[in-house]
């Protein structure tokens, strides 16, 4: 065994998503377990073949106790040799269960979760705005947490608006033609309209804001040795990391802390993948609004603090640029599902190494980089793919 | 709270916190300082976060700074926040900073390292705030 990396050992062998809509007339806890179930007929398993989970109890019903994981070994009717309560899903749920499953915890892990039920009648979803002492007294919502840090990054280095906007446009150009997508058929949009949009919190505009939508996302991990009798090609995890500056939403994110967030997290990933960020073919990267996934490239290094929008702007991010991203139109326009939201990163990723993204797919895909939260949530995440 | 809805919420009694916002009610700023390091720090938390000592006390701030960034909220999170309202991280001169608001002054107004000092405001809830606003700005 020596010389191979314990996350080398294991795959990701089935990935679903439900149905994403506004609202969906179903519970947080329902929704779920349609995911995970369809993640694990997309690995040719059954729920016989579990004995892992890291998925949150979402409710109605259940326990009080934490984790709430251990809730699902009644739903599943079997018992559970590891469970994770994993904050939150995507990158550090995957991370979590492949080394459970490396170190021989378990040998079959299902990482889900979702909401649903819970979007009605608000103007923005509740986890947008935390109840925090020293932040729900100023009316703060994540955007406007956000916003301060994209607000210093404007102040020095004075983006140009239009490449800005373009780079919405283009992830929700890619939503409009993902069936799939909240926001399928909408559009075309151009950087014209985003910046027509209503101002939510300078410097964002309503198009340059992430969805708050419901539905669920599911993956399932397990072994490479089991991964080969398995009905898909697996999906190799090649390196990740992740890094916690601060718990969220407690005190204001400063640019001169978190604008680089996540390059360290890049680093161990891409070390361990013996790999470097312009090997990438496609990126699943968090776009909570489109500040961040110009703060990525400049994190990941490739290009300098300050030319992010102009380097993409010549790049080019679609399916036929140099850096193509976000091809199920992200969460500005396929869905974020709260804190299963970052798995549906990964599900797009495993998709376009299988070849099966649809109209989205980047040819001949081999290498994706999928990343979780984002400077103003002050952690972050990342996981390099390959195909197995 | 448990108590009656149409009553403020005492918040001289929240545990760790309750001085902060007793001296609020009487417009004084006060911010936790280290008994062992001297820093500065905020939010309040039981240890200093430069030393970890417990050993810390609130002390009165001189409430002057200067805005490290700022944003203008048109969408409140709900209908109790009348938009726009500027919200802004606010340096605080012993070395410490806090999410405030700045007021008296228009929105386009607000800039990247001004000079303000704490304005008390009354919330929406109807408690009073640590507001700030521009050095120089009508009283």
């Amino acid at each position: 065994m020596s010389g191979v990396h314990p996350l080398h050992r294991v795959a990701i062998v089935g990935v679903a998503a439900t149905e994403m809509a506004r609202q969906l007339d179903t519970t947080s806890a329902e929704v779920s377990l349609r995911a995970a179930l369809a993640a694990l007929d997309d690995a040719g398993l059954g729920v016989a073949d579990v004995n892992g989970v890291a998925a949150r109890w979402a409710g109605p019903g259940g326990t009080v106790f934490q984790p709430g994981s251990a809730d699902w070994a009644g739903v599943f009717g079997q018992p559970l040799r590891w469970v994770c309560d994993t904050y939150p899903q995507g990158v550090p749920g995957a991370l979590d269960a492949a080394a459970a499953v490396a170190a021989g915890l378990c040998e079959t892990a299902l990482v889900f979760g979702g909401q649903a039920g819970v979007m009605g009648g608000s103007a923005v979803a509740d986890y947008t705005r935390p109840d925090n002492e020293f932040i729900a007294c100023w009316g703060s919502l994540t955007a406007a947490q956000f916003a301060l840090v994209a607000q210093v990054y404007r102040h020095r280095h004075a983006p140009d608006p239009e490449q800005l906007a373009a780079i919405a446009a283009a992830i929700r150009n890619a939503g409009s033609a993902n069936p799939a997508a909240v926001m399928a058929g909408r559009g075309p949009y151009t950087a014209t309209d985003v910046l027509a949009s209503p101002m939510v919190a300078e410097p964002f505009r309503l198009l340059d804001l992430c969805l708050a939508t419901e539905g669920a996302a599911a993956m399932v991990i397990t072994t490479t040795e089991r991964a080969r009798d398995l009905a898909q090609a697996p999906v190799a995890i090649l390196g990740g990391g992740s890094e916690w500056h601060r718990q969220q939403y407690v005190n204001p994110p400063r640019y001169d802390e978190v604008w680089g967030l996540g390059a360290d997290a890049a680093r161990r990933a891409f070390d361990l993948a013996d790999l470097r960020p312009h090997d990438v073919d496609v990126f699943e990267l968090y776009d909570i609004n489109t500040y961040e996934v110009v703060r990525q490239f400049e994190m990941l290094g490739l290009c300098a603090e300050g030319e992010g929008a102009e380097y993409l702007w010549e790049a080019g991010i679609g399916t036929d640029g140099c850096h193509p991203l976000n091809t199920d139109g992200g969460l500005l326009s396929y869905s974020h599902i709260g804190w299963g939201g970052p798995t549906l990163k990964i599900v797009e990723a495993v998709r376009q190494l299988r070849g099966t993204a649809g109209p989205g797919q980047v040819p001949n895909a081999e290498i994706a980089l999928v990343t979780g939260a984002g400077s103003g949530a002050q952690y972050h995440n990342v996981m390099v793919l390959g195909r197995g | 709270m448990g108590g009656r809805t149409d009553e403020l919420e005492d918040r001289s009694l929240r545990p760790l916190t309750g001085e902060f916002w007793a001296a609020v009610d009487r417009a004084e700023l006060v911010r936790p300082v280290c008994n062992d390091c001297g820093q500065s720090f905020f939010v309040p938390q039981f240890a200093c976060p430069y030393c970890q000592s417990t050993n810390w006390d609130y002390q009165p701030s001189s409430g002057r700074g200067r805005v490290y960034s700022h944003t203008t909220v048109h969408r409140p999170p709900t209908p109790a926040f009348t938009a726009p309202y500027v919200m802004a991280d606010v340096d605080v001169e012993e070395g410490w900073h806090l999410l405030t608001w700045i007021v008296d002054c228009e929105p386009d107004q607000v800039a990247i390292d001004m000079p303000v000092s704490v304005k008390f405001v009354t919330g929406p809830d109807g408690h009073r705030l640590p507001a700030f606003a521009p050095d120089g700005a009508a009283r």
